[in-house]
């Protein structure tokens, strides 16, 4: 047995055409109009039938649309995970989603720059074999990688051994933000050098890499730079030259800043000043700050105590307090408590 | 009457009608956001101007890409207005275009099958 649709209403013109047929009607006015409601019934049957076809039809129209649009999908998910492996992410967001094109056009902006290299590379990998060498950089460039993505660098370029990354472009939280960031991101690889240069000498490898970073602020040209066939997303200027002098001066597992980048960020660091220095392209004298610790709750440090309010600001590293001094303080922090229960608050 | 000018938009059909030659044209895609507002106030012109003829020659174009079933409703109540103007004493001709083979072609014939006063003519585009 066969099932239809409009099984029902089939029966209802059948029925009907039967009562005529049949001269059910005594009155032939009767009869006529009964056969016209008939005919529009018909009608109706038959443009209801016609509008199940035509959403039907649509129906199938946009659900292959979205077949094809959850395909295309796939392919650009698929072509931004790969791009995203030799471009920087957010450039090749950017790119994706057309906030940036691939004019040779260039801006001029307030950005962090970091740049790091391996001390003393050449020398330490030239009687390697080149399958440890590949691993050493390798598992090297893997972590740097995963951290600088964390804090939300552009990752510019690997030239060797070195790493060049920027805070401030495509995507930039604020100058302060975005220099906090990058020294974070820089206290946090350092600690995760530590990590690897143990593994390192588990494996067997005596002279493990250490890593030097220099960072600068300041205003750089960021956009394309190259041909019309052939261009690189990036940055330069003197700002830039500063922070690889700065990385050259910075002692093996430091972190060396400028004194523009110190003003950002002196909030969240401890730094020790070093001698001044000049770089190429930058007219001003340069004073480094060396970066001896960090208050971050992300990164870890039990000694120390930072919280800032409107009138009080603790930055207390209990790690380095005297014990000669220890009832001195104590005291000062009595009587700033007893002060501030008297006090009235506002 | 005064002609009835309306550009496509993305969502609703390009309207041209002209009363005094009795040419009248809806093209383009109709998905509009309230159906009813679109096609009510264009059925009411048609009606009461269809009302008045006698005698008279009519042709009416759709050259439709997409609609949808409210829309659908409408183009089915057009097609019965244009028969019952028929019936009425006008030669009334339906020229529907579209694409050889789309879904357009089979709906338009689908459609002209209760046709039997006014002329239903195929016109395919390219």
């Amino acid at each position: 047995m066969s099932y239809e649709l409009f099984t029902d209403e089939t029966e209802i013109i059948t029925q009907g055409e039967a009562y005529l047929e049949q001269g059910a009607f005594a009155d032939p006015e009767a009869a006529k109009r009964y056969a016209e409601l008939l005919k529009q019934y018909k009608k109706l049957l038959k443009n209801l039938q016609r509008l199940m076809k035509l959403s039907d039809r649509n129906e199938e129209k946009l659900n292959a649309m979205a077949h094809v649009m959850e395909e295309k999908n796939k392919i650009q998910e698929a072509l931004s995970a790969n791009l995203s492996k030799y471009l920087s992410p957010q450039i090749v967001h950017s790119l994706l989603t057309g906030e940036k094109g691939t004019d040779l056009v260039t801006q001029r902006k307030k950005l962090t720059v970091f740049f790091s290299d391996i001390k003393d590379f050449t020398k330490t990998t030239e009687n390697m074999q080149p399958e440890d060498l590949s691993y050493l950089l390798n598992s090297y460039f893997t972590e740097m990688s995963k951290i600088a993505l964390h804090y939300g660098a552009t990752i510019d370029k690997f030239i060797g051994d070195a790493m060049l990354m920027f805070f401030g472009d495509p995507e930039t939280r604020g100058v302060r933000e975005d220099a906090e960031a990058c020294v974070r991101m820089a206290v946090a690889m350092q600690r995760r050098m530590r990590k690897l240069q143990s593994t390192w000498r588990f494996r067997g490898y005596k002279d493990p890499f250490h890593m030097r970073i220099g960072i600068n602020t300041g205003y750089c040209n960021v956009g394309n730079f190259g041909s019309e066939d052939r261009m690189d997303y990036t940055i330069i200027g003197g700002e830039v030259n500063l922070a690889a002098r700065l990385e050259v001066q910075a002692e093996p597992d430091g972190i060396l800043i400028s004194s523009d980048t110190y003003a950002l960020v002196q909030d969240i660091v401890e730094a020790e000043e070093r001698p001044k220095l000049m770089a190429k392209g930058i007219e001003r004298e340069i004073i480094p700050y060396a970066i001896t610790n960090i208050y971050d709750e992300e990164l870890g440090c039990p000694d120390l105590i930072r919280s800032e309010f409107k009138g009080l600001r603790i930055i207390a590293d209990l790690e380095r307090v005297n014990a000669e001094d220890k009832g001195a303080i104590i005291e000062s922090m009595e009587q700033l408590l007893a002060r501030l229960r008297e006090e009235p608050a506002g | 009457m005064e002609n009835i000018k309306i550009p496509a938009e993305e969502r609703s059909l390009e309207v041209d009608f002209d009363f005094a030659a009795n040419t009248f044209s809806l093209s383009g895609r109709s998905f509009p956001e309230n159906v009813p507002e679109f096609f009510g106030p264009l059925v009411d012109k048609l009606k009461e101007h269809f009302a008045t003829q006698k005698g008279a020659r009519i042709v009416f174009s759709f050259s439709l890409v997409y609609f949808n079933s409210p829309s659908a409703k409408y183009v089915l109540g057009l097609f019965d207005l244009l028969e019952r103007t028929a019936e009425a004493g006008n030669e009334v001709k339906i020229l529907w275009a579209c694409e050889k083979d789309d879904d357009m072609q089979e709906m338009g014939e689908d459609m002209a099958e209760d046709l039997e006063s006014a002329t239903f003519e195929l016109r395919f585009l390219n």
